[in-house]
């Protein structure tokens, strides 16, 4: 790193920029190496030290404390005292002249738990800077802002730069990298494989570097193919769709969609817009609130994941570990998951053990799960595997609506690809694909139509010769009306 | 009427401090993130060590062992819940189980099943000037460990929301990632709030038999450890709401004795048994009310992974 | 190493160090060899006293405590399956006491006031006390679906509601025994004669049905578990609620029938205290079979057979415990090698890392599973 600089840290998921990170900032002990600061070797032996010399870090997940206020949060570990007692006047006033030092709009005294990520997330940065922070770690922050906001970031972090910080920030958006950044390093498999100027090189070459000769990236540079049959019967056909998050408000406000046999409909958007629940709407894991349709011939009012399941709608959730599988159950009790009161894994009340194991084996050969043993705990498996199994059973089900949220998410390139070759095939076979996405990427490589989420409604609705990235960020940010340039 | 009201205020007085103290220590412990669930246990070897030193120091100084006794058995959880994340309630259940075998064993084999041998209980001091007053001439004449009673909640409350520890003790019972982040060493917290913890429990243990009965008995502390979770639930986990929840059961189960010999006809009319099971029936009441996940602190029961991202 | 041997081997060495402990806190405060015999006699005090047997005494020397022992075991199966079959959804049931206090008075209820042939007279006490048992659990279970009220602190004040409505309240007042021959009783009055679980070796021993029906249903759970569609749901619940709701199984359902088997278990517990050695509720239940039954089936690795043997164990060493006092070792040291083997389990993590360090292969442990 060089002072005065901003650096981006590219790499694939599991390349090891976040444990690189955690190193800097003493959260981490590495095995080897060594670190050197202006020319001196040190040891972190916990964030207390790397804080002392000046480095902060944002996490991707924020390490905010949500019944605390601002200042509160900022203040902890160095609080201010009067007498021994905490004098959080001073620490008001602190936490304020460090926010308009740096161009923060931030009141100190509200609960961290009533703002806005982007606020949180703005809460986290003041945190550095006020200890000094003079380098800056930011662990993947645009993930959870909006276009907008991310542009805001940018200027934050070019402003810091300027004023001499060093800015670190670690993410796998390349042309986001390429717009903020001076230098980029990129890591693949736990090394530093290239380091170059942000000025001499292209998104395409990043991408080559981060995966190694050979691959082609999901970077997509051509449109994907597209369906080679015209959509079929409606399966999902939805109005003023309307339903309440875990926090108390409302996540969708009146939505209306549809989805046909034959068909892949991408759902874009920033995270947090109301996508997350329309797909447990859709699967019986989140009641309605208002609004009504009609989904694979039954009302979607009442249901219920075991009458979606019924009814034929398949469901790939997004937090697999926690949602899809149950990792400490084997892999063919896990194939056997939400089928498993019916034949071949059931007879009767009773389990169907031949018929389970056998059916497993079929799908662990089919889609080459490794290991392919059906009596192994599904937490031995990497979460490629993993995924490739949840994959296997929702699609040996047969579903008529198929809901896939994050497919993706934490795998490595060869993974993401058999599963959008999977999902296509589906699409061949007349199901019906309803994908949600955060990657813009994938939903423009995926999708025959593209509805865009903001706020819980859909603001654009696209069909695929008509898809431009420009325009769908602004959808993204709310606009209702098409934009001009 | 007034002369009523005096004796159940004292009589209140003198048998509140040990859930109180309990009630402050299981809240010092779950504010921090540790489930308290180890304070019969605590209370119980606390009890114990204090009832047998004091046949062999000053009866102050025996109190203090037993406060030693119950840190150490809380020095058994935090090793267990801190250092090797082991689940909370086993650990505490474990230790509540240990501590009855252990204290009837070693009370039968060294003194037989009656207790052990009467001790100097604390002494009482007497309030000059109110002894006279009624109602409030209740206040003098209890021991040393009744006015920290009455003190040491809003002590522990002003520590807990005015200065730096309490907030750092705060945040890492809601969030002990951001804490770590911080630099901040979240098992010292913890530990010193388990500790801290054992401590009072043991008080509340010593107190048990050093200054309302002159002994240990087969069955102390009888369930008071519960009961002080029940306040601790009952008061918010916050230290004033514990400390109004105890006063107010221990206010109730005075009140219990006293109407059975006064008037025991309101006893047919209302059982005994009904009575006792009231503290743990509104508890229950305002857990069902409220939804317990509320008040609670937010990490509590789950270890703090080091690793863990 | 094999996971399942991973699985057993801090349950076994946990008990093996705990024996060892209290060995040596006889050994350091009492004479010289002692300590040895006491075990002995603890031994023979559960299985029976082969030597004598041996050479020429009467059968009953190893009839009789073997009674005690396997009713005791009895005991602390079915409490330990009234814990193990909750925590099998995730949830803790530390109500396993007031449990078996409830199904205890049902027993004896329904023994002493209702006239019944033999045949179904015995079978509708243990279903009344089962459902009694049922009950009681199925109060903290449905704060916990409905309201989020976590079951520790629900179960936990739940145990002593229902130890003072029945002892200081049912037992003392409206369902008291009445006097017999000027003198009063304490507890129920005496259950009918066609309520009696039947005794399987005379006078022998006290070995009643208790045993083979505790028996009995830790194979029932067993079988449920492992081999049903409703028993892999619920595990499913157990492991992974979030995976098992959008699986389609009915989370709420589940959690709900098997807190309320755990409190059949718990009930029947303390049916066939009443139905077999007591013969009514007694003034107050004694040993706290309930919180046993937690140590019995953390030691058992919360699996049913795991629980059964456990609790087997610990019933010849409890049976035992009277004849150590011959020695001059107090009877409740059982309990203390229980307790503290119980301490030595909740440290699984140590013993993983322990046997880690031996290049075992690691792999994750089994956590007390959390809805």
């Amino acid at each position: 790193m060089r002072r005065g600089e901003l650096l981006a840290v590219v790499g694939e998921n599991g390349a090891g920029k976040s444990s690189l990170m955690n190193v800097l900032y003493g959260l981490y002990q590495p095995d080897a190496g060594e670190l050197t600061l202006d020319g001196q070797p040190v040891r972190f032996k916990s964030p207390r030290d790397a804080i002392a010399r000046g480095i902060g870090m944002v996490h991707q997940h924020f390490m905010l404390v949500p019944t605390l206020s601002v200042a509160e949060n900022v203040v902890l570990g160095r609080e201010p005292t009067r007498n021994g007692l905490l004098d959080l006047e001073r620490a008001v006033r602190e936490v304020a002249d460090t926010c308009a030092r740096f161009g923060f709009q931030l009141e100190p005294r509200a609960r961290v738990d009533t703002l806005s990520v982007g606020s949180q997330q703005k809460v986290e940065i003041v945190k550095a800077l006020h200890r000094g922070a003079q380098v800056l770690i930011l662990d993947e922050p645009t993930a959870v802002l909006t276009p907008q906001e991310s542009d805001e970031l940018a200027r934050v972090l070019r402003g810091l730069v300027a004023q001499g910080h060093t800015v670190v920030l670690i993410s796998h958006k390349l042309k986001e990298v390429l717009g903020v950044a001076d230098r980029i390093a990129v890591m693949r498999r736990g090394r530093c494989v290239a380091e170059v100027r942000a000025a001499d090189t292209t998104a395409e070459q990043l991408a080559a570097l981060m995966v190694g000769e050979g691959h082609r990236p999901a970077v997509p540079s051509a449109p994907a193919a597209a369906t080679s049959q015209a959509p079929g019967e409606r399966l999902l056909e939805a109005q003023g769709l309307q339903a309440t998050g875990d926090n108390g408000r409302p996540a969708l406000r009146g939505v209306d969609l549809e989805v046909r046999a034959g068909e892949i409909v991408g759902i874009a958007g920033v995270d947090g817009n109301g996508q997350r629940e329309l797909a447990e709407v859709l699967t019986g894991l989140r009641p309605l609130t208002a609004g009504d349709g009609t989904l694979l011939g039954g009302p979607l009012a009442g249901l219920t994941p075991a009458r979606a399941r019924e009814r034929g709608v398949g469901h790939i959730p997004e937090d697999r570990l926690h949602r899809a599988v149950v990792k400490a159950l084997s892999v063919e009790e896990n194939v056997a998951l939400g089928r498993h009161t019916r034949p071949p894994f059931a007879r009767g009340p009773w389990i169907d053990f031949a018929g389970r194991r056998a059916r497993t084996r079929e799908l662990t050969a089919a889609y080459d799960v490794r290991p392919p043993d059906p009596e192994v705990a599904l937490r031995a498996l990497s979460g490629g595997n993993q995924q490739k199994v949840v994959v296997a059973r929702e699609l040996d089900a047969r579903p008529r609506l198929l809901v896939v949220v994050q497919p993706t998410r934490g795998l490595d390139v060869g993974a993401v690809a058999q599963v959008h070759a999977r999902l296509r095939e589906a699409r061949e076979q007349g199901t019906g694909v309803l994908l949600v996405s955060l990657d813009l990427e994938e939903v423009l490589a995926l999708a025959d139509r593209v509805y865009v989420f903001f706020e819980g409604r859909v603001t654009g609705h696209f069909l695929r010769h008509e898809l431009d990235e420009r325009e769908l960020g602004r959808r993204m940010l709310g606009a209702t009306e098409p934009g001009h340039a | 009427m007034l002369d009523v009201l005096h004796s159940l205020l004292f009589s209140t007085l003198d048998a509140a401090p040990a859930l109180i103290f309990a009630a402050l220590g299981a809240v010092l412990s779950e504010r921090a993130g540790v489930i308290a669930v180890g304070t019969e246990g605590m209370m119980r070897v606390g009890a114990f060590c204090a009832a047998v030193a004091a046949l062999a120091m000053p009866t102050p100084l025996a109190v203090v062992m037993g406060m030693l006794a119950g840190a150490a058995l809380a020095g058994v959880h935090g090793f267990l819940s801190i250092r090797w994340r082991s689940d909370q309630v086993v650990s505490g259940i474990a230790l509540n189980l240990v501590a009855l075998a252990g204290g009837t064993f070693l009370l039968e084999s060294l003194y037989g099943p009656n207790g052990t041998p009467p001790i100097q209980q604390l002494a009482r001091w007497n309030i000059p000037g109110l002894s006279g007053v009624p109602v409030l001439g209740a206040l003098s004449g209890h021991s040393a460990p009744t006015y920290l009673a009455l003190v040491l909640p809003f002590v522990f409350q002003g520590l807990l929301t005015r200065t730096p520890l309490g907030l750092r003790l705060r945040a890492v019972g809601d969030k002990p990632q951001a804490v770590a982040t911080l630099g901040l060493s979240v098992p010292g917290l913890r530990w010193g709030a388990v500790l801290g913890s054992g401590l009072l429990a043991g008080l509340g243990g010593a107190v048990l038999s050093t200054a309302v009965l002159d002994r240990f008995e087969q069955h102390t502390p009888a369930g008071l450890g519960f009961m002080a979770l029940a306040a601790m639930v009952f008061g918010r986990w916050t230290p004033v709401g514990a400390f109004l929840a105890a006063a107010f059961f221990a206010f109730g189960n005075a009140l219990r004795i006293g109407l059975v010999s006064s008037a025991p006809g309101l006893v047919e009319l209302i059982p005994q048994g009904v009575l006792l099971a009231l503290p743990y029936l509104l508890t229950l009441g305002v857990l069902a009310l409220q939804g317990q996940r509320s008040s609670a602190p937010a990490a509590l029961g789950t270890p703090y992974e080091q690793e863990s991202r | 190493m094999p996971e399942r041997l991973r699985q057993l081997l801090p349950s076994v060495l946990s008990v093996l160090l705990a024996l060892g402990v209290c060995w040596a806190l006889i050994a350091l405060t009492m004479e010289p060899g002692t300590a040895t015999k006491a075990y002995l006699q603890m031994l023979w005090g559960g299985i029976g006293n082969w030597p004598a047997y041996l050479e020429g005494a009467a059968a009953t020397v190893i009839t009789r405590p073997l009674g005690e022992a396997a009713m005791k075991a009895a005991l602390l199966t079915l409490t330990g399956l009234s814990v193990a079959v909750a925590f099998k959804v995730g949830l803790f049931n530390i109500g396993a006491q007031g449990q078996m206090l409830l199904g205890a008075l049902a027993a004896a209820v329904v023994g002493a006031h209702v006239t019944l042939p033999g045949v179904l007279h015995v079978p509708a006490a243990l279903l009344g006390a089962a459902l009694a048992g049922a009950a009681w659990a199925g109060i903290a279970g449905l704060l916990r679906i409905y309201r989020g009220v976590h079951e520790v602190i629900s179960t936990i004040m739940l145990n002593w509601v229902a130890l003072s409505l029945v002892d200081n309240w049912l037992v003392v007042g409206p369902l008291r025994g009445a006097a017999e021959g000027g003198q009063s009783i304490t507890g129920t009055a005496e259950i009918q004669a066609t309520a009696v679980l039947p005794r399987l070796l005379g006078d022998g021993s006290r070995l009643n049905l208790g045993f083979p029906l505790a028996l009995a249903a830790a194979l029932a759970v067993w079988v449920w578990l492992t081999r049903t569609r409703s028993g892999f749901e619920t595990r499913a619940v157990g492991l992974g609620a979030e995976a098992a709701r959008a699986a389609g199984i009915p989370v709420a359902r589940r959690m709900g029938l098997a807190m309320a088997l755990a409190g059949a278990m718990a009930g029947l517990a303390g049916a066939v205290l009443v139905l077999g050695t007591e013969g009514r509720y007694p003034g107050t239940l004694g040993a706290p079979y309930g919180f046993d039954g937690i140590a019995i089936a953390l030691i058992g690795n919360n699996h049913p057979l795991g629980a059964t043997v456990s609790a087997l164990f610990f019933g010849v060493l409890r049976a035992g415990g009277t004849r150590m006092q011959l020695l001059g070792v107090h009877k409740s040291f059982p309990e203390l090698i229980q307790g503290l083997a119980l301490l030595f389990v909740a440290g699984r993590m140590v013993w993983l890392a322990l046997l880690r360090r031996r290049n075992v292969a690691p792999a994750a442990s089994a956590e007390v599973p959390r809805a």
